[in-house]
């Protein structure tokens, strides 16, 4: 049978960043996908070797809006490592309340995001809703939704103040009631499931072959989260990781939906269980020379930080990866054997960022 | 400051890279630092259970360094971009992009090194 190159993106309603794919068909099927990156390449990597490393923060948290607060975390991790630097505890319950909201926004907007593509825009509407309110809670604690700073070498640049974490707790606690309602759209309507379930299905093998990371591993059965690990305040806190074993896009759905709830359970743990003192210290001198690595799980999987140190205030090098970037090969591998008409679907639910990617 | 690192030369990179394989490591990424000199430091970093193990070569510009990627297809992209952007001379990559994966095709330098080496030294071809 004579074969048909269908490219695919880098401009595509499901796609809110460019990735190209090179779809090799066999009529409606997929027999080879080739992918294709370089559209959003920023050379942010190289921009650090000219920074400071008190200004290598701000500089990481660009690389995505959506995962920010962990890229700075991953790298002030790294770098307090380097520097022998031990921040206060508070700091680290700090650190774990944003990164949750953060992870809880992530998930809030990529379930929006899989609601468009397969046309259900009230419901759309709703996810993104409930999410308007985690950025508004941004707002209020550090004085902007997307890139918030609030990591710094040495604690957070901001507190939480008792009120504040008086209100964190129920507007988390509302997230969660509308989540409920939600979820079982997401997880029980007919149309919904015909294009999610026994869809683009990674098993756990190909899983383990392709060192898939984050929502993806765990959506086939692979009991993988950094968290576990307890860096920051994350080894004071209960949780397990959420698993599914069926590696289909229903799994990924189920599994992103359900650790909302686990990261609105966490947020409520660490504003229990938040000691009082102080949230930063000074940090004095340069990083030594040495090599360090630093991982966080971000919303998509864990995030590597490698920073080679040289005696001065700049870096020698800052190399970074992140979790899509470990994750596409595992796309290749799921594309090919699916239908044309499930490719959006597909890309979406290894939930791709692209910025991330690139860097 | 970095655990479990093994420092190999790399004709012993696929070896390493097999054991790797064989006692159920993940591939997790590569990391490569031009020293400023006519060196460049390469880590493969392999992870099982949380546990990090760095394998890390120390090749001149311009040496071959095998690829991985027949054993951890996901080396493909992390290959392709050090290929690109250190002007890295890796040979048989699974999915080879020729040096532009990342840049275009005017584009002829490898920006993340401290001195520039040409795409057409580094070989490859288009897919």
């Amino acid at each position: 049978m004579s074969s048909t190159v269908i490219p695919f993106g880098p401009q595509h309603p499901v796609l809110p960043e460019p990735l190209h794919i090179k779809l090799v068909m066999e009529d409606e099927r997929i027999v080879e996908a080739i992918p294709a990156i370089g559209y959003v390449h920023r050379g942010l990597e190289k921009l650090t070797e000219t920074k400071e490393f008190t200004q290598n923060t701000f500089v990481v948290e660009r690389v995505c809006g959506i995962c920010s607060v962990m890229h700075a975390m991953a790298y002030c991790q790294g770098m307090e490592e380097l520097m022998n630097i031990a921040i206060p505890d508070r700091a680290k319950f700090l650190r774990v309340i944003w990164a949750e909201l953060h992870r809880m926004h992530s998930h809030l907007l990529w379930l929006g995001l899989l609601a468009d593509a397969f046309g259900f825009e009230s419901l759309f509407m709703q996810a993104w809703r409930n999410r308007e309110k985690v950025m508004d809670i941004m707002e209020e604690t550090c004085g902007s939704r997307v890139v918030i700073s609030a990591n710094i070498i040495g604690g957070t640049r901001r507190d939480l103040s008792k009120e504040q974490m008086v209100k964190i707790n129920q507007i988390v606690d509302e997230i969660k009631e509308d989540l409920e309602q939600l979820e079982s759209v997401f997880l029980n309507n007919y149309t919904v499931k015909h294009r999610l379930v026994g869809r683009g299905v990674l098993t756990k093998e190909d899983a383990v072959e392709y060192c898939t990371v984050g929502p993806m591993a765990r959506a086939s059965g692979i009991s993988m989260d950094l968290r576990t690990t307890g860096y920051s305040a994350y080894g004071q806190l209960d949780f397990e990781p959420i698993i599914h074993s069926d590696g289909d896009n229903y799994a990924r759905t189920y599994v992103r939906l359900h650790e909302i709830y686990q990261s609105v359970d966490l947020v409520k743990q660490a504003i229990a269980k938040i000691p009082e003192g102080e949230h930063v210290i000074p940090v004095k001198g340069v990083p030594p020379k040495g090599d360090v690595i630093s991982r966080v799980e971000q919303p998509r999987g864990e995030v590597l930080y490698f920073m080679r140190g040289n005696g001065t205030k700049t870096l020698d090098r800052l190399r970074l990866r992140t979790p899509t970037f470990a994750n596409i090969p595992s796309l290749l591998k799921m594309l090919p054997g699916s239908e044309l008409s499930d490719v959006g679907m597909l890309i979406l639910t290894i939930d791709p960022c692209i910025s991330c990617t690139e860097r | 400051m970095i655990e479990n690192l093994v420092e190999i030369t790399s004709d012993q990179l696929l070896a390493e890279t097999s054991k790797s394989k064989y006692e159920s490591y993940r591939f997790v990424t590569s990391t490569c630092i031009d020293n400023g000199d006519d060196t460049i430091d390469v880590y493969y970093h392999f992870d099982k259970d949380y546990e990090m193990r760095n394998v890390k070569i120390t090749v001149k510009k311009g040496e071959e360094i095998p690829s991985i990627s027949r054993i951890f297809f996901s080396a493909i992209l992390v290959e392709n971009e050090m290929k690109e952007l250190f002007g890295l001379n890796i040979t048989d990559i699974a999915v080879d992009y020729g040096g532009h994966m990342l840049l275009s095709d005017e584009e002829l330098s490898s920006p993340m090194l401290r001195q520039q080496i040409t795409i057409e030294q580094r070989g490859g071809k288009q897919v």
